[in-house]
């Protein structure tokens, strides 16, 4: 059992808001990532739109509601859905979240956190194992921000992560914006969980902005990246190496060239800490 | 307790709060001095609300206007609570609102708003509606009057007609200008909503050009589009008039012959 990351550069979300400019234009960036839920059962232009860029850029699939971690059923519809367009688009990445945001019939658009026992990741690597068998290939999994854990964890997020990536086989996301808003509002040490997280399974960085309400820590994607994720971020890149980054900006969503810039800053960190030279792939 | 029940216990809390009896079921989370689970419980049950409220805003920003922000988080929260998300796509969360709103009126609000709604709906609809290339009215030319008579117009994805009971689009003229907007005027209507480009439009039409303009849609050979103006002082004219409009809008994407 391996994973193989592969390289995209620098990429941003394919929002909406800027779907004329995709259109009409070839922003500079190396890849795309697009929120897999906002291309089902819509068609039209959005697809089109989609189809656009994909046949000039790499495109990855990020989906929000796979819910991975909830004790109903996997969605047949869902995943049907999620393969179709998977099959439409040749995405370089599919990834998802390792939380739960459904219940019953009901969808949260949340990502709720998981208590980290044994039952939960027995639970979560079956159901990343029937996705990936399903799809055909590997996912990537993301650690999300949370504002509450469980009496009943055993291990922490990050050894949990670790080993739903090891015993499923399957990649990680790092949002290196999430272990920050995670670390404050639960007091760990962001640096520890950098550490501690498996370096070959790691295939795709997020970084974003949040919100600080003073008693703790919102992941809001709604403005320019700060600083201390920024310093993070270059911790994470000398510990990872080289790894496809995407900049998250979901809510306020600015000017492209706004974007653009972020993700400009992210390269150029990016050259300071690992130099020109390509660094070989983590297998 | 197993994952399941866990699960469970969190739905409810976050989701239904007022049904839970107060500090109920936080025995199961880690809180702090700082920030209690109660609080940290309470940021879920926040988030699960806003995340949906704004979704609703995004796809229905007039009707938002219309209401003032405290009306519509109250009335988006009474919507949620009997229409849930039931969909993995959070942009299709009002897809049962326009219904909500002419199933439950209000005299407190006003009594055009659920018409409001359903063109914010479908102006949201025709924007995401797949391209079609428009053909000019040149494209009539070449069919000759026999061939006239029998094509059919092939309209675009990205337009759609609609009848509402109140004269919807003055009152969303009043919201786009920011100005107060009119009294509810009754007023049965037919309007027209497409995308040229990147921009939604829509337009009142006279009836007989929304009769004509629906047996088009319909697939009615030109000659019964057409005979809507028959009763028209100058029916030739008028039917002209509306085919070129028609045209001119991008409205055509093809015609078609047997």
């Amino acid at each position: 059992m391996s994973f193989t990351r592969k390289y995209l550069g620098h990429g941003v979300g394919l929002r909406q808001r800027h779907f004329g400019r995709w259109l009409t234009e070839k922003p500079a960036i190396d890849w795309v990532e697009v929120i897999s839920e906002n291309f089902f059962s819509r068609g039209g232009r959005p697809l089109a739109v989609l189809d656009k860029v994909r046949a000039e850029i790499p495109v990855v699939m990020h989906g929000v509601s796979l819910s991975i971690g909830s004790t109903d059923p996997l969605s047949a519809e869902y995943l049907t859905e999620l393969k179709q367009l998977a099959a439409r688009i040749q995405p370089a990445l599919i990834s998802d979240h390792l939380c739960w945001g459904s219940h019953g019939t009901k969808y949260g658009h949340d990502l709720w956190p998981l208590p980290y026992t044994e039952e939960a990741l027995a639970h979560v690597v079956q159901r990343v194992q029937a996705v990936q068998e399903v799809l055909q290939r590997q996912i990537l999994l993301e650690n999300v921000s949370s504002y509450v854990g469980f009496q009943q964890s055993t291990m922490s997020e990050c050894e949990f992560l670790g080993e739903v990536a090891h015993r499923a086989d399957c990649g990680i996301l790092l949002d290196i914006n999430n272990i920050y808003v995670s670390a404050r509002n639960h007091g760990f040490d962001p640096q520890q969980y950098l550490d501690q997280i498996p370096v070959a399974r790691v295939g795709q960085f997020h970084l974003a902005g949040h919100s600080d309400k003073g008693t703790h820590l919102l992941d809001t994607h709604d403005a320019p990246v700060p600083d201390p994720v920024w310093e993070l971020f270059q911790s994470a890149l000398k510990r990872c190496g080289r790894v496809s980054t995407l900049i998250e900006w979901d809510d306020h969503i600015p000017e492209l060239e706004e974007l653009l810039g972020e993700s400009s800053k992210a390269a150029a960190l990016e050259y300071d800490v690992l130099g020109p030279q390509s660094i070989p792939e983590v297998a | 307790m197993t994952l399941a029940q866990t699960q469970a216990a969190f739905f409810a809390l976050v989701t239904e709060p007022e049904k839970i009896p107060k500090g109920e079921g936080l025995e199961l989370f880690v809180g702090t001095a700082e920030l209690p689970a109660e609080e940290r419980v309470q940021i879920y049950a926040n988030m699960y609300l806003w995340r949906l409220v704004d979704a609703l805003r995004n796809e229905f920003p007039k009707l938002a206007a219309a209401l003032g922000d405290e009306y519509f988080l109250a009335l988006m929260e009474k919507y949620l609570r009997r229409h849930p998300s039931e969909h993995p796509d959070v942009g299709l969360v009002g897809r049962r609102l326009v219904r909500f709103l002419r199933e439950h009126p209000d005299s407190n609000r006003r009594a055009d708003l659920a018409d409001l709604a359903e063109l914010e709906q479908v102006r949201s609809q025709v924007f995401l509606e797949a391209d079609a290339e428009p053909i000019e009215a040149s494209a009539i030319a070449a069919l000759g009057p026999i061939n006239f008579a029998r094509a059919r117009l092939r309209l675009v994805p990205a337009l759609q007609l609609r009848h509402f009971e109140y004269e919807v689009a003055l009152l969303w003229r009043s919201l786009d200008d920011e100005q107060p907007p009119p009294p509810p005027q009754r007023s049965p209507n037919e309007v027209a909503i497409w995308r040229k480009g990147f921009s939604v439009f829509h337009v009142v039409l006279t009836m007989e050009e929304a009769e004509a303009l629906r047996r088009a849609m319909q697939g009615a050979p030109l000659e019964e589009v057409c005979a809507v103006y028959s009763h028209h002082d100058l029916p030739v004219q008028a039917a002209f008039a509306a085919l070129s409009s028609w045209f001119g809008e991008s409205w055509v994407a093809a015609l078609e012959t047997d």
